[in-house]
């Protein structure tokens, strides 16, 4: 396994939640991310079964952020836009084998300057 | 013993038509300013990308932030690219040289790895390799 030193959070989420999970992440160290719009699909069965509608209209946040900091800012986004939340949010990450264009490798780049 | 017996042909069943290739894949996710993304684009399958998949996307970047750098427009476009991993490094480095040389083409792009993928075909589309092309 390669050495990871960042991770890409996926974050899907009900439309309009996306400055939640934003907010959320910045707080705990994330600088940026991007916004995708999408639709979602759910199990009509089970929708019925248990009185509930799942809002099909949905936002992915994509955000990159450093390895070590990974845990703090699922977490933090899993408190308040997590599946608990109105936001009924769906969070994951996946390791990153390489990066470019990150203003934290800028930074490492000048400093070896 | 006769469990062993029993186990082998279900492990074999399993493993039925189960291949790994040398070749390696991973999925390069590029975000970039809606106006530059054909011409990222094309850069990326210049690298033997047989296919992308391009969405709309907004930036995410604080109301306040923009307004002190007196930005409005935030649109983007993601790139979602399957590539080969020892293409990788090429496709990363061009892309960096891009990012600092073009201007308005500022933008990040990140590897994932990807475990498997079904189906011979797709496979050798996605890798490339025209060994796999069906006749």
């Amino acid at each position: 396994m390669e050495d990871v030193k960042y991770e890409t959070i996926f974050c899907i989420i009900n439309a309009g939640f996306a400055e939640t999970v934003m907010d959320a992440a910045r707080e705990a160290g994330a600088k940026g991310g991007t916004v995708m719009s999408g639709h979602g699909t759910a199990n009509k069965e089970a929708e019925q079964i248990h009185k509930i509608t799942v809002q099909s209209e949905k936002e992915i946040v994509m955000i990159v952020v450093e390895a070590k900091i990974k845990d703090e800012v699922l977490k933090a986004i899993n408190k308040t836009a997590g599946l608990n939340s109105p936001g009924k949010g769906v969070i994951f990450s996946l390791p990153v084998s390489r990066a470019v264009g990150l203003a934290g490798n800028q930074a490492e780049e000048k400093t070896q300057e | 013993m006769d469990e062993e017996k029993q186990k082998k042909p279900r492990q074999r069943q399993k493993n039925k038509g189960v291949s790994t290739s040398p070749i390696k894949l991973e999925l390069l996710i590029t975000v970039v300013e809606k106006k530059k993304a054909d011409f990222y684009a094309d850069l990326i399958q210049s690298y033997n990308c047989n296919m992308q998949i391009k969405v709309l996307a907004r930036g995410a970047a604080g109301l306040e932030m923009l307004d002190y750098l007196g930005l409005t427009a935030t649109e983007k476009i993601v790139l979602f690219s399957p590539i080969r991993k020892d293409k990788r490094n090429e496709i990363m480095d061009a892309l960096e040289e891009k990012f600092k040389s073009i201007k308005r083409g500022k933008g990040i792009a990140v590897c994932v790895p990807l475990s498997s993928v079904i189906g011979k075909q797709v496979f050798g589309f996605l890798a490339d390799d025209e060994r796999l092309i069906k006749e």
